[in-house]
């Protein structure tokens, strides 16, 4: 094996790559966001909706966490546009897709946590004449949440992940200025092993940052 | 709007030969994956660096990056490091093979710890060496409860599947995307794609809900 490696083109067009992680960050910030919203008002619709409301939403889950997320990005993109009559840009129809693929994943969670709770906390609750809103908000969430947040921190990554294929749509996101970056210097091997380290970076180092708060938090609660 | 799957219809041997592509690439994958997996599972549960080191280097960079990424990588890289020219379907394979074999060391390491040290203590009183035990003792009753998280990721590994298009594996994605640009109905290909993806993956889902409720009823 003699491949002498060659650099200098990622360092030329830095300026591209560091575009595409703003870009890549956009994105998941966007579908964060329109994830957990998404999550929330399917596991609502699901635990509490009258049937007509809860089927669809079941419907909409099992569908979304059964398929592949390159389906959704492709059907949204190429696929809506027709139906709705309104093209979409990459980065929306990459929002809209990765939004309601991990709404589905996140409305699991939500649901796991809430149905977690025993019973007997709901019947003290009422015992103790709450409302519902006021149960839920008092007794039931705070217990709820601290078990979602672990799964909820492995959806984000999953989800910042995902945008990767946004690249697929032409998103400027940083796999895709790799890919335009490639298609001039001829240099795939060093740009693609800098996207991967970049994302190793970013998404290693945000877990071991949790990792650290989840101690701190654990060593405050006892 | 209206919807009209007649291209779809005439051009479904495409697509069946692309779904033969993407349950080769699936089964290959995951086989492998599973098998590589335990070596590396047991090399994170070691207490010497050397193997512990290594193994969790590996776990960790397949488990923060991205699929797309890694598939796009070794599609370039494979040819460099091995000096041969590789088809497009096996870098796919082995690329996802090597990705599974990530996350199925996992499963593998959180079994075999999961198995209390008196099994252990008791395999050894009786003389038994390290592979003869893991064999007779410790696997028999690790597998049962690891058999869940891997139909999991054997789940998860068909959605990935879809991936190996953009490197140019004429699989089911493929052919899929190949055949809404020739015949611009994207809508119906791509509808009957998810349906497609939709009917294959659901049962398997079915059986992984149904396996982990009996697991947790065994206790």
């Amino acid at each position: 094996m003699s491949y002498v490696w060659d650099f200098s083109p990622v360092f030329r067009d830095a300026g591209l790559l560091v575009e595409g992680l703003a870009n890549t960050l956009k994105l998941s910030g966007l579908a964060l966001v329109g994830g957990l919203v998404i999550g929330l008002l399917l596991a609502l619709a699901r635990i509490w909706g009258p049937r007509l409301v809860a089927w669809p939403a079941i419907a909409i889950i099992e569908f979304f966490r059964n398929t592949p997320p390159l389906v959704h990005f492709f059907w949204i993109f190429y696929a809506l546009p027709i139906v709705t009559g309104v093209s979409l840009a990459p980065l929306a129809a990459a929002a809209i897709a990765l939004s309601i693929q991990s709404g589905a994943f996140f409305a699991e969670v939500y649901r796991a946590g809430i149905e977690s709770i025993e019973r007997g906390q709901w019947e003290a609750g009422r015992a103790l004449g709450m409302r519902f809103s006021a149960l839920m908000r008092r007794i039931v969430l705070p217990q709820a949440l601290r078990r979602m947040i672990a799964p909820l921190t492995e959806r984000g990554f999953e989800l910042v992940k995902t945008t990767a294929l946004a690249a697929t749509l032409a998103y400027g996101e940083l796999l895709y200025q790799a890919m335009v970056i490639t298609s001039r210097s001829f240099r795939p091997l060093e740009l693609y092993t800098t996207v991967a380290v970049i994302f190793f970076v970013l998404l290693f180092g945000a877990s071991l940052g949790i990792r650290w708060l989840e101690a701190r938090v654990a060593r405050g609660q006892r | 709007m209206e919807f009209d799957f007649r291209e779809v219809l005439e051009n479904i041997d495409l697509l069946a030969r692309g779904a033969k592509l993407t349950i080769a690439l699936w089964a290959l994958a995951f086989i492998f994956g599973l098998v590589a997996g335990l070596p590396i599972g047991l090399a994170r549960a070691s207490t010497r660096w050397f193997a512990h080191g290594p193994a969790t280097a590996w776990i960790e960079v397949f488990r923060n990056t991205p699929v797309l990424v890694q598939l796009v990588w070794f599609y370039f890289a494979f040819p460099v490091l091995t000096g041969m020219q590789m088809p497009a379907f096996v870098a796919a394979a082995l690329g996802l093979a090597l990705n599974t074999s990530a996350y199925c060391a996992e499963i593998w390491r959180g079994g075999i710890q999961g198995i209390v040290r008196g099994q252990w203590e008791a395999g050894r009183a009786l003389g038994m060496t390290g592979p003869t035990l893991l064999r007779r003792i410790i696997l028999p009753q690790a597998i049962r409860r690891m058999v869940p998280a891997f139909t999991n990721r054997a789940i998860e590994l068909a959605k990935v599947t879809a991936i190996a298009s953009v490197i140019t594996v004429h699989e089911l994605m493929y052919e899929a995307r190949l055949l809404s640009a020739n015949t611009f109905r994207p809508l119906e290909v791509f509808t009957v794609i998810a349906f497609v993806y939709f009917v294959v993956i659901y049962p398997a889902t079915l059986l992984s809900y149904r396996l982990e409720r009996r697991l947790a009823a065994k206790g």
